[in-house]
C-alpha cells in the first residue's frame, strides 16, 4: 500500500481503507496491516479526512459512557440483596 | 421481569477483593442492561438477577480475566431467559444491513451534520438518546464496543455472535448513530438547515 502506481490503484487503495477503517481505529488490525493502513491514511487527503471524522465521533460516542450511571436506589437494593445472602460489605 | 433464581446454597460468600471488583462494575453493567432492554424498568431488574447470580456463582470466575466480560456474559443470559423462553431472538439481517452502506449523498449530508458539532461537551443526553434509539441488534454492540472498550473478540463471546457479525453490527450501529445525531443537530439548529435530507 505505500506505492500508489495510478489513480485505479490509488482509488482501490482508497477502498479497501475505507472497508478497515473501523477495524484500523478500534486497533483490530495486525501490526502489518495497520502500519500499511496508516501509511495511506497519512499520505491520502479523503481518507485522512474521512479516518478523522470518524476517530473524533468515536471520542465523542465514548464520552457517552459517563452519562449513564446505575442508579444509586437500584445499587443500593442491589447490595442489601447480596448482603442478604452473605455478602460482608 | 425478575427470573426464577434457585435459592442460595450453602456456599462461601466471594472474596472481598471480588466484590469489590463486581460491585465497581456496575455502572458497566446496567449500561449494557439498558442496551438490552427497552424499559429502565426491565434493565433494573437484568442488574439485579445478573450480580445475584453472579454471587452465587462466583468460583466459576477465573481470576486474572475480565471481571466486566463476565458479568456482562451473565446479564445477557439473564436477559436471554427472562424473555419468553425458547422465543428465538429478534435479529436482523446482518448481512443486509451490512451492506446497506451509506451513498456518498449519505455520507456527505450525515458528515455535514455532525462535523460541525462533534467538538460540543453537550452531545451525551443526545448520545444517549440516539443510542437508545437504536434497534437492540446494534445498541447492545455498539454499547459494549464503544462505550465499554471491550474488543471484537470479547463482544463477540458476550452475544454469542460470531466476530464478523460484530464488525458488520458496529458499522451499520454507527452509522445509525451518525444519521440521528446529525438529524438531532439540524433539528436543534445547532447547524444551519438544509432543503433536503438524503437518509429515508
Amino acid at each position: 500500500m505505500t506505492h500508489d502506481h495510478s489513480p485505479h490503484d490509488h482509488k482501490a487503495r482508497c477502498e479497501a481503507a475505507l472497508e478497515q477503517l473501523f477495524d484500523f481505529l478500534d486497533g483490530e488490525l495486525d501490526d502489518s496491516l495497520e502500519a500499511e493502513l496508516k501509511v495511506h491514511v497519512e499520505r491520502c487527503k479523503p481518507c485522512f479526512d474521512r479516518a478523522d471524522f470518524e476517530r473524533r465521533f468515536l471520542e465523542v460516542i465514548a464520552t457517552a459512557r459517563a452519562e449513564e450511571r446505575c442508579p444509586k436506589a437500584l445499587k443500593d437494593r442491589v447490595i442489601a440483596t447480596l448482603r442478604a445472602q452473605g455478602l460482608q460489605a | 421481569m425478575m427470573t426464577d433464581i434457585p435459592e442460595a446454597e450453602a456456599r462461601p460468600a466471594p472474596p472481598q477483593e471480588f466484590a469489590d471488583a463486581a460491585i465497581g462494575a456496575m455502572d458497566d453493567v446496567y449500561r449494557f442492561a439498558r442496551s438490552l432492554t427497552r424499559d429502565p424498568s426491565d434493565a433494573e431488574d437484568v442488574v439485579q438477577d445478573t450480580y445475584l447470580r453472579a454471587f452465587r456463582s462466583w468460583h466459576t470466575f477465573q481470576p486474572g480475566t475480565d471481571i466486566r466480560r463476565w458479568l456482562f456474559t451473565i446479564a445477557r443470559n439473564v436477559f436471554l431467559r427472562s424473555r419468553e423462553r425458547g422465543q428465538r431472538e429478534v435479529t436482523l439481517d446482518d448481512e443486509a444491513s451490512a451492506v446497506a452502506e451509506a451513498s456518498q449523498a449519505q455520507e456527505a449530508w450525515v458528515r455535514g451534520g455532525l462535523d460541525p458539532i462533534l467538538d460540543r461537551a453537550d452531545l451525551g443526553p443526545a448520545i444517549i438518546e440516539a443510542l437508545a434509539a437504536l434497534p437492540e441488534t446494534f445498541k447492545t454492540v455498539v454499547t459494549l464496543v464503544d462505550l465499554e472498550d471491550q474488543p471484537y473478540e470479547a463482544a463477540a463471546e458476550v452475544l454469542g455472535i460470531p466476530v464478523g457479525t460484530v464488525r458488520s453490527r458496529l458499522f451499520r450501529g454507527r452509522k445509525l448513530l451518525q444519521e440521528r445525531l446529525a438529524q438531532h443537530a439540524r433539528d436543534a439548529g445547532l447547524i444551519p438547515a438544509v432543503p433536503s435530507r438524503s437518509p429515508a
